[in-house]
This record gives C-alpha cells, structure tokens and sequence, in this order.
C-alpha cells in the first residue's frame, strides 16, 4: 500500500518532469572580453550544410526562412543594422533528437503514474560570431519538446517566433 | 482465467503496437499563396547529397523507379506533363530517409491488462522511413512545397510488393495535401 506521503511525492514528481518535458529551457553564454556594445553591426554567415537529424528540416526553406526573419526582427528591434561589411556574422543551428524520460521512482514501488514517455525534442541555437576575432561573442539557446510542432507549419512558425524572442532576450542588456 | 487474460493482453498490446508502429503520418509545409495553376510542366532535378542512413536505399534502382513513378502519376493526375521541348517550370526531387526510433506502449495500463506491480515499461524500436519530396520553382530555384510521410519501415524494405504499396500510399496522401488550383478559366 502507498503512504498519502509517497503518493504526494510522486505525484509532485511526475509534474516536475512532465514540465520538464512540456516547457521551453532558454540558455546562453557571453564569452569572456566580448565586446557587445559598441558595435551594431551584422549580417548572416552562410548557412551550415550540417543535418538537423530530421529529414523534415533539413534544407527546409520554410524553416530556415522563419528563424532568419524572426531573428532580423529581433535584432532590429534592438538597433542592429544588417550590413555587407557587418562586425558580427549570426548563425544559428537547429537539430532534433528523440528523447526518452521515465518518471522517477525512488521508492522501489510501482506507481500507476510512472509512466516513460518518449518525445523529439528541438534545439534552436544562434550563434554571433566578431568578424575581426573570428571568435564567438554570444551564444544563446532553446531546448524543448517540439512533438508534433514540425508537421503543423503554422505551429511551427510559432514555435520558431516564440523560441527566437526568449533566446534574444537572454542578450546583454544595453544591446 | 489469469493466462487467459494474460494472452489477451498480450495480443491486444501487440496488434496495438504494430498498429500505432504502422500508422503512416503525412504533412507537408507551403510558400504562403502558392497558386499551382501558374505552373504546366515538372521534370526531375537533381539528387541530393543527404545520406538516406541506410544502404538498403542507397541506390537502390527498385525503391528510385517506383517513387518516381508514382509521383509521376500524382502530377499527371493534377495536370502537369513533362516538358516536351525546353525547360520545366517546375524541378522534382525527393530524398528518403531511414532511422533508429523508440515508442512507448501505454495499451495495457490504459486497459488494465497488468496490476500495477507487474506493469513493465514497454519500449520498442522499430525502424522510421521518411519520404520528402520537394516541388521547387525552376526559375527561382526555390522550394514552393514541401511534402512528407513517415512510417514504420520494418519488413517494407526487405518486400518489394509492400514497398510499392507503402510508396504509393505515401505519395498519394502527400499530393493531397498540394494546395488546390485556382483556375480562372
């Protein structure tokens, strides 16, 4: 028989990691000496050759074309100007893997809500890159469950909208 | 009664999972107002380099012709013919794509086949074919639509006769879905 005490825990469990699968995690990074102020300047690098591990995205205009408008908004709304002879190059990379996550059971008890669960999950990661160093000044990065997102194009472009706007957010402030 | 339930369980679980591991799901993605009536003749552009993760498929002369014949078929049926002299409007090309997948089995909790001590985790592998084809605008070189299905693949590549029945329906149900024409005669 359950303890009301285990129940609870594994029901808080559950939800934990049903969030965990279900919401968007948002990261990035400034490299150390990277000097993202005085320069507003960009344009795009070539786009990679590299698979996303998804044949559905992978040399998909209609994907590609989506992160770069959502990007050029972004970064027009915080006062870079795209240009042929930019200070920084942006890339951003995309990949999809599937993934697995099994409800942890620390008890040793079969529960009735342990339940695996198996997902893709999508990685959208933008890259800006100083021309002059070649070196990367910024990175930033979403990470979720996007089951069912690539076959639904309206979705998609949501999706793409959404994860684009946190991503950009995560940029320095005063940029 | 207990073995009895027992096998139902695992029957049911099993026509469920080959079921769900054959339901083939089809979608595509389109340029926003694509207007097809603008277009008369398609031809086949070039392969791409993508690997298809698999060497079964990797020029293999059988699944190529019956692809193409298929969407051959597809595009006559809509009214576009292959150019009789000069360039297409249009430029065709596919590429068909094979991986490792994992799919959970929810069936016997769902029913209550398995008490809950005796509820495995039931996880299979099965093999994910994925077939694109893309319909790109020859003058532009751009891709106007984009069209896909995916299924289990598990026995279909080792029979011809399923292949061709799997590719068919593929084929079919992804040019469903090509935006109709807006004729104005």
């Amino acid at each position: 028989m359950y303890s009301p005490r285990i129940r609870l825990t594994g029901f808080l469990t559950l939800a934990v990691v049903l969030t965990g699968c279900a919401s968007t995690e948002v990261r990035s990074y400034v490299s150390r000496g990277a000097d993202l102020h005085s320069h507003r300047t960009y344009d795009w690098a070539p786009v990679e050759a590299r698979s996303t591990g998804d044949p559905r995205l992978d040399n998909n205009p209609f994907f590609q074309q989506r992160v770069r408008a959502a990007v050029d908004d972004q970064l027009a709304s915080r006062g870079f100007e795209k240009t042929a002879s930019p200070h920084f190059l942006v890339h951003y990379h995309a990949s999809v893997t599937q993934d697995i996550q099994i409800s942890p059971n620390d008890h040793g008890v079969a529960c009735e809500e342990c339940r695996p669960e198996v997902y893709d999950e999508g990685t959208l990661l933008i890259d800006i890159v100083d021309v002059r160093t070649g070196l990367l000044a910024w990175r930033g990065w979403a990470k979720g469950s996007i089951d069912g997102v690539i076959d639904n194009q309206a979705w998609m472009e949501k999706r793409i909208d959404e994860a684009v706007a946190r991503i950009m957010r995560e940029l320095p402030r005063g940029l | 009664m207990r073995h009895v339930l027992r096998l139902t369980a695992a029957l049911l679980s099993a026509i469920t999972l080959s079921a769900s591991a054959a339901r083939m799901t089809v979608s595509s993605h389109v340029e926003r107002g694509l207007d097809l009536s603008r277009y008369r003749t398609f031809d086949w552009g070039p392969a791409d380099a993508l690997p298809t993760g698999d060497p079964r498929l990797d020029r293999n002369p059988f699944f190529k012709d019956h692809v193409q014949g298929a969407v051959e078929k597809g595009l006559f049926a809509r009214g576009l013919r292959l150019p009789a002299t000069g360039s297409p409007d249009l430029l065709i090309h596919y590429h068909a794509h094979i991986s490792q997948r994992l799919d959970v089995n929810h069936i016997d909790r769902v029913y209550g086949y398995c008490s809950q001590s005796v509820c495995p985790p039931d996880i299979v592998r099965y093999e994910a074919g994925t077939l694109v084809l893309d319909i790109v605008d020859a003058q532009t070189n751009r891709v106007i639509w984009r069209g896909w299905a995916q299924n289990s693949v598990g026995n279909t590549l080792e029979n011809r006769e399923v292949m061709a029945r799997t590719i068919d329906q593929a084929v079919e149900r992804m040019l469903l879905r090509l935006p109709s024409p807006t004729r104005l005669d």
